[in-house]
């Protein structure tokens, strides 16, 4: 092992980096996406999208807390998947969160550049978008506290910006329509409240990646379930009021088709403030949102090399920012491999499949850690999460139900996605078998798991640092 | 000695009462917003709505519910292990 390789990823997060990983990435969602539910299933399709994926989150955020405040890895679902589940899971989650991740940032950062060159109308979207995937490459690079730290200011300033705007609407300083909510309740009739439920992810997606930092919190136990629920109530209250304003503001038609529905909504209340504030704020969450997927996608890859699934030159740690920075700079050409392939709605789509993997998967991870360590000792399982493991599996029932309504429209989207992340189960899980590796549970300082002395436990994944 | 670890358990448990009250007025933030967002578009579409409004109730009661329990364990594990962890050094 090379001194880079032998070098740690540095512990100095705090809660506040855990919100801000989170609720930065999934802010975006929450100024643009979201109200394709609109379209499908009207005003309550959407408001019952909301609130259907927005109980999945909540229980999917509760397991993350667990799991990522027990096992402190920068892997996230991808280690909980190799730990508790097995080797082909774990490889199948792993690569479903880099693509979800990945695919995010490009079309984060091609928006971001669509934006500037709508301001400045002699800039070419290629080269702003290159330059911003280069940027914050190079803030990642340089270390994570800077570009977390940055994550929380430019999501507290877009999140002020949603605060400020509901409460001038809700308190009437904005004149607003409400016979736009009778007007477009329910265009597509009770098929559209079913339908409108695949595009109730946008309000929340990718909040589980918050707990992808739990190797470099100071605190993990404390951080990444503090963190992580607050960022899970930030975003239900941005969801709740960013619909409620649009849906006062914009006729439905229109809203439904919207490309920048809150930034439009402020264009409709006449007032200029909003409209620099939703503006500005749309910028902003698209920059804090590539910023976060470069974070999260890169542990991914890292989690995965370190591993061995893919190849070990990328789990390199910088000696210097203490940064896994070969697998950080490694998200460029592939973030602009997928930003300009031509095929971004495609990748976007197979972004919002492979998140809902994960969302089968994480829960069921949970499952399975409770199964095989039931102990609520501090070094097993600092922070207990309620009602487990019922909610768990409510929240699966919920997932495969969302991926089910993906028929609609994207049923050669998933159809490629059962068939990659398929190959890559099978694949990764005859390669492992092949290694013999065992869980090094000691290492991480945790009792044998329950059933281990049958041998069943523990073949299926190799140990934490055994590279 | 003693008065050192008296001054350490005070910052310890003024520290846990900032966090549980930053939790706590997130949560009442989210009752309010989302119970106003549903009243106001339910009470507006009742005449379509009227026949399935039981849906939004329970998953807003879901949501409400399994949030607030989740964000009680969440202070029951930091009061639990910030002496042990040393969360607030």
């Amino acid at each position: 092992m090379s001194e880079h390789e032998s070098a740690s990823l540095v512990k100095t997060l705090r809660p506040f980096h855990v919100w801000a990983l989170g609720v930065g990435i999934v802010l975006v969602g929450e100024y643009m996406g979201w109200n394709f539910t609109v379209a499908k299933g009207g005003i309550l399709g959407s408001l019952l999208a909301m609130l259907v994926a927005g109980t999945m989150y909540v229980i999917i955020a509760l397991c993350a807390s667990e799991l990522g405040s027990a096992t402190k890895l920068a892997g996230g679902p991808y280690d909980w998947a190799r730990l508790f589940v097995g080797p082909g899971a774990a490889a199948s989650v792993g690569l479903a969160v880099y693509m979800e991740y990945i695919a995010l940032e490009a079309a984060d950062a091609i928006v971001v550049a669509c934006i500037a060159q709508s301001i400045f109308p002699k800039l070419q979207v290629f080269p702003v978008t290159l330059l911003v995937i280069a940027l914050l490459t190079f803030i990642n690079y340089r270390g994570v506290v800077a570009a977390l730290t940055l994550n929380f200011v430019l999501t507290m300033i877009a999140f002020i910006a949603i605060l400020a705007f509901f409460f001038s609407t809700a308190f009437g300083l904005v004149d607003i329509h409400p016979e736009y909510l009778f007007q477009g309740a329910l265009p597509n009739g009770m098929i559209g409240l079913f339908a409108a439920l695949q595009f109730g992810p946008w309000f929340y997606l990718g909040i589980e990646g918050a707990a992808m930092c739990a190797e470099e919190c100071k605190h993990p136990s404390r951080a990444v379930p503090l963190g992580q629920q607050a960022g899970m109530i930030t975003l239900l209250i941005g969801a709740a009021m960013t619909l409620y304003m649009c849906s006062v503001l914009i006729p439905t038609d229109l809203l439904g088709v919207s490309v920048y529905p809150l930034f439009e909504a402020a264009q409709n209340s006449g007032i200029f403030i909003f409209v620099a504030a939703l503006g500005l704020g749309t910028f902003l969450t698209c920059v804090a949102s590539a910023n976060g997927c470069v974070c999260d996608s890169s542990r991914s890859w890292f989690a995965l090399s370190r591993d061995n699934y893919v190849s070990s030159w990328f789990s390199a740690v910088h000696p210097r920012y203490n940064t896994p920075y070969r697998a950080v700079i490694f998200t460029m050409p592939v973030a602009i491999g997928f930003a300009f392939s031509g095929f971004l709605d495609q990748v976007i789509t197979f972004s919002i499949v492979s998140g809902l993997l994960c969302y089968v998967l994480i829960p069921f991870s949970l499952i399975r850690f409770r199964n095989l360590f039931p102990q609520t000792t501090s070094k097993v399982r600092p922070f207990v999460g309620p009602l487990q493991p019922y909610i768990a599996y409510f929240a699966i029932a919920i997932a495969i139900t969302i991926l089910s309504t993906l028929f609609w429209g994207y049923k050669y989207n998933l159809i490629f996605a059962f068939v990659f992340y398929g190959i890559a189960y099978f694949y990764f899980s005859h390669k492992h078998k092949k290694s013999n590796i065992e869980n090094n549970w000691a290492e991480m300082g945790w009792p044998l798991p329950r059933g281990s002395e049958n041998g069943k436990i523990g073949k299926e994944a190799i140990g934490i640092g055994d590279e | 000695m003693e008065m050192n670890d008296q001054a350490m358990e005070s910052k310890y448990h003024s520290k846990l009462t900032g966090d549980t009250a930053l939790v706590i007025v997130m949560l009442a933030l989210l009752v309010c917003v989302e119970g106003f967002t549903a009243y106001r578009i339910l009470s507006e579409t009742w005449e379509i709505a009227s026949g399935f409004f039981y849906l939004y109730i329970i998953f807003i009661g879901l949501i409400v519910s399994i949030e607030t329990i989740g964000c009680l364990k969440v202070r029951e594990s930091i009061k639990n292990h910030m002496f042990e962890f040393k969360y607030y050094d």
